[in-house]
C-alpha cells in the first residue's frame, strides 16, 4: 500500500516521505515539514487518533485520515480531533490526489485571508456579512448566517455536527442534530437550493455537511 | 408429674393465695383499727384489694378475693360475730356489690390486658420484620437474606416448611429454606405459571388457609411476582398474629426476589450488550482483513494509471479493467459486512432526518453513475422527518438506484419519491426498464437470489434487512412504465424547533 501511494503520488509530482509508525511519524514533521499528512488510522503502536493529537502541535500540516473502518464515528472522531478530511479505503489515486489538492488549496485561501468566499455562484462576503447568490442579496436569520459563515470559512473540509452545535449555538447548546438539519433546510431554501440535489451545502451522511469549495 | 409442670401450677395458683392471703391480712387490718376506734366503712378497702387482683390478674383471683372478704367480714365482724349468717338485704347488697366489683375489673382489666398483649406482639412483630428487612436490604449477597427470611418463617409455631423458589427465565430455582422434592418444585413452577396459590391465599396482610386443597398433607403454594413461596402449616387453627407474621414475610421475600430478578435481569443485558460489541469487533476486523488487500491492489493499479508512468493504452486499459474488478469485490465484500452486521443486529442509530436530504447524499454518491440518465425527484420539501439510521438507509436508496441503473434503458428515466402514508413514509424508486416476472416479486429480495449473472445477490437483500430493521416493509411490483420498489420508513416523534 505504502509503495503503491508513494508511486502513485510521486507520478503525480508529489515529493512522498514515508514512515512506519504514529512515533515516527510526529518526529519526522517537525524536521521534515509536510504540507499534508495521510495518516492511517491503523497503526501499529501509537494508533491513529494519538499520532492525531501528537501530530497537531508540532505541525501546521492539513492531515488527511485513511481508514478501512467504514464506521461515521470514526470519522466524526478524527475530523472532531483536528483532521482536514478523511478517505476509506479502498480509494483509486485519482479521488486522493483530488483530496489532497483541496487540502492544499483551503491551506492557501486561508491564508490569503480572502474576504469574499464563492462556492458556484454562491458568494459570501465575510467583510460585510452579505449573501448573495448570482449577485442577488439572499437575507438570512444570525443563526443561518452563523452556520453558513462557519461553512464558508471551511470551504470543502466536511464540518461534524457537534462542531456546528458549538460554533453557531455555543458551548453550552441544548441542541441536537435535527436543529442543524432544520437550519440547513431554511438556508437551501433561501438560497433556491434543492435538498435531493444541493448544490451548495451536502451532506456527509452520519458526519455532517460541507460546503462545495 | 414434671417439675415443670409443678412450678406451672405453682405459679398459677399465687395470685389466688394471695386473693386469700390478702383478704386475710385486710380482715386483721380491720379488727386492729376497730379495737381502737369505731370507723364504720373499712369495708371498703376490700375493694381496693379486688380492685387490684382484677386488674392485675383477671377476673377469677378478684372473685375469690371478694367471696373470701365477705366470708371473713361476716364472720369477724357482722353481729352475731363468730357466725356466717347473713341477715336482711343490705348484707347481701355488699356481696353483691364485692362480687360485682370483682367481676367488672377482672373484665376490664383482662381486655386491657389483651389488647396490651396484642400491641405488644405487633409492635415485636413489627421490630422483628424491621430488622429482618435491614439485614436482608443491606446483605448483598439476596440468596443469604432469603435464608435469614426463611429461617424466620419456620421458627412460627405450627410453621414446619419455608422454602422460596425463584422463576428465572420460566426455570423453577430453589434458593433458600426447607428442601423441596422435585415434584413439589413442578408444582411450584405450575402455581406460577398459572397465578394459581394452592392451598393458602394472601389477603388483607394475612395468610389465610383454604379449605380445599387438592393434597392435605403437602405444603402449599404462593405464587409471588418473580418466584414461588412453598409451606407447610401444620396446625388447624393458627394464631392470627402468626398468620400475619407469615404474611409480611411472605412480603418480604417477593421483595427479595423482585431485586434478585432486576440484577439477573441487568447483568443479562450487560451480557447481550458485551456479545454485541464482540460481534462489531469480529466484523470491523474482518473487513480490515478483507479490504486492506484490494485497497493496495487498486492504489497500485490506479498508481500505474498516471500518464508519468508511461504505459501504452492497450496496458492502461487492461490495468482499468482490473481496477473495476477490484473495485467490484470491493463492493461484495461491503455488502457482505453490511448484510452480516445486520444479522448480527448492530443497533442502529436512528436519529430524526428529511428525506430529501437522504436522497440528495445517495444521488451524490452515484453522481457519476447517474451521469445521461433522468432522475426526477417526486418528494415534497415539507414531508415530515423520519426516524432512522441515516447511513444504513442511505445504503438502502444506493441499493435500489444501483439496481435502477443496471436495468433502466441507456438514456432511460429514474423516478424517486416519496409521501407520507399512515403514518409512516412511503418511498419508492421506479425504472422504465423490463418487467419482473411475476414469480420472481417475492423472491427478488432473497439473500444471494439475482437475475443478473454478475450480480451478487445482496444488494436488495440488504435493502429489506435494513427496513425490516426499521420496522417497514419493502416490495417490488410492475407499473405502467416498470418496475417500482416500494418501502416505508417510521416517521419521526419530533416537532421542528425555530
Amino acid at each position: 500500500m505504502q509503495r503503491a501511494l508513494r508511486t502513485g503520488l510521486g507520478y503525480h509530482g508529489f515529493d512522498v516521505h514515508a514512515v512506519g509508525s504514529g512515533e515516527e511519524a510526529v518526529r519526522e514533521s517537525a524536521a521534515w515539514r509536510p504540507d499534508v499528512v495521510l495518516l492511517d488510522l491503523g497503526l501499529p503502536g501509537m494508533d491513529g487518533f494519538q499520532t492525531l493529537a501528537a501530530l497537531r502541535p508540532h505541525t501546521r500540516a492539513a492531515v488527511i485520515v485513511v481508514s478501512v473502518m467504514p464506521g461515521e464515528r470514526d470519522k466524526v472522531r478524527a475530523l472532531d480531533a483536528g483532521a482536514d478530511d478523511y478517505v476509506v479505503k479502498p480509494f483509486g489515486t485519482e479521488e486522493l490526489v483530488a483530496r489532497i489538492r483541496a487540502v492544499l488549496r483551503r491551506q492557501a485561501d486561508v491564508t490569503s485571508g480572502e474576504p469574499v468566499i464563492r462556492s458556484g455562484d454562491l458568494e459570501i462576503d465575510l467583510a460585510h456579512r452579505a449573501v448573495r447568490v448570482g449577485g442577488k442579496p439572499v437575507r438570512l436569520t444570525p443563526t443561518e448566517y452563523e452556520l453558513l459563515r462557519y461553512l464558508a470559512l471551511h470551504a470543502g473540509k466536511p464540518v461534524t455536527h457537534s462542531t456546528l452545535l458549538r460554533q453557531v449555538w455555543g458551548a453550552y447548546a441544548v441542541g441536537d442534530k435535527y436543529n442543524t438539519r432544520y437550519v440547513v433546510a431554511q438556508i437551501r431554501k433561501k438560497l433556491g437550493d434543492d435538498s435531493s440535489n444541493p448544490r451548495y451545502i451536502v451532506n456527509e451522511p452520519g458526519v455532517g455537511y460541507r460546503l462545495e469549495a | 408429674m414434671s417439675a415443670r409442670k409443678l412450678t406451672a401450677m405453682m405459679r398459677r395458683s399465687v395470685p389466688y393465695a394471695i386473693a386469700i392471703a390478702g383478704s386475710v391480712a385486710i380482715t386483721a387490718a380491720i379488727a386492729v383499727v376497730q379495737a381502737r376506734t369505731s370507723v364504720s366503712g373499712l369495708e371498703t378497702v376490700y375493694l381496693l384489694l379486688v380492685l387490684w387482683l382484677g386488674v392485675r390478674w383477671g377476673r377469677w383471683p378478684a372473685v375469690v378475693a371478694s367471696v373470701c372478704a365477705f366470708l371473713l367480714y361476716d364472720f369477724f365482724f357482722v353481729p352475731p360475730v363468730g357466725t356466717f349468717t347473713v341477715r336482711g338485704p343490705s348484707e347481701l347488697l355488699e356481696l353483691v356489690v364485692l362480687l360485682a366489683v370483682a367481676l367488672v375489673t377482672g373484665q376490664l382489666a383482662a381486655s386491657l390486658r389483651r389488647s396490651h398483649a396484642e400491641s405488644e406482639a405487633i409492635a415485636s412483630e413489627a421490630r422483628a420484620l424491621y430488622q429482618l428487612a435491614t439485614a436482608a436490604l443491606r446483605s448483598p449477597e439476596v440468596t443469604s437474606a432469603l435464608s435469614l427470611l426463611c429461617g424466620r418463617a419456620t421458627a412460627i409455631r405450627g410453621v414446619s416448611l419455608f422454602s422460596l423458589v425463584a422463576m428465572d427465565f420460566g426455570h423453577a430455582v430453589p434458593l433458600a429454606g426447607g428442601e423441596l422434592t422435585a415434584d413439589q418444585l413442578k408444582q411450584a413452577a405450575w402455581a406460577h405459571e398459572n397465578g394459581r396459590s394452592v392451598g393458602v391465599s394472601i389477603s388483607d396482610g394475612t395468610i389465610q388457609l383454604m379449605k380445599t386443597r387438592p393434597d392435605p398433607g403437602g405444603p402449599a403454594y404462593l405464587p409471588l411476582a418473580s418466584g414461588v413461596a412453598v409451606m407447610r402449616i401444620d396446625v388447624a387453627h393458627p394464631a392470627p398474629e402468626d398468620l400475619r407474621m407469615l404474611a409480611a414475610l411472605t412480603g418480604l421475600a417477593g421483595l427479595l426476589l423482585d431485586r434478585r430478578r432486576a440484577a439477573l435481569e441487568s447483568e443479562r443485558a450487560r451480557g447481550f450488550e458485551a456479545s454485541d460489541r464482540l460481534k462489531a469487533a469480529v466484523l470491523s476486523s474482518l473487513s480490515h482483513e478483507l479490504k486492506s488487500p484490494i485497497a493496495s491492489l487498486r492504489a497500485g493499479l490506479t498508481a500505474l494509471l498516471s500518464p508519468r508512468a508511461g504505459l501504452e493504452p492497450e496496458q492502461k486499459a487492461l490495468l482499468q479493467d482490473l481496477d473495476r474488478q477490484a473495485n467490484r469485490l470491493d463492493h461484495m465484500v461491503g455488502d457482505m459486512l453490511a448484510l452480516s452486521r445486520l444479522e448480527a443486529g448492530v443497533a442502529l442509530d436512528k436519529e430524526p432526518h428529511r428525506f430529501a436530504d437522504l436522497v440528495g447524499s445517495a444521488l451524490r454518491q452515484l453522481r457519476s453513475d447517474l451521469k445521461g440518465r433522468e432522475v426526477t425527484v417526486d418528494a415534497d420539501e415539507d414531508l415530515p422527518p423520519v426516524d432512522v439510521d441515516e447511513v444504513q438507509v442511505g445504503r438502502v436508496l444506493v441499493n435500489l438506484l444501483e439496481n435502477a441503473l443496471e436495468w433502466a434503458p441507456a438514456g432511460g428515466r429514474i423516478a424517486l419519491g416519496a409521501a407520507a402514508r399512515d403514518g409512516h413514509l412511503e418511498a419508492w424508486v421506479e425504472n422504465d426498464g423490463p418487467f419482473i416476472p411475476a414469480s420472481d416479486l417475492d423472491r427478488i429480495f432473497d439473500t444471494f437470489w439475482t437475475r443478473r449473472a454478475r450480480g451478487s445477490g445482496l444488494g436488495l437483500a440488504i435493502c429489506k434487512r435494513v427496513v425490516e430493521a426499521h420496522g417497514g416493509t419493502i416490495r417490488a411490483e410492475n407499473m405502467r412504465r416498470g418496475p417500482r420498489f416500494t418501502f416505508t420508513l417510521p416517521l419521526a416523534q419530533v416537532a421542528a424547533t425555530r
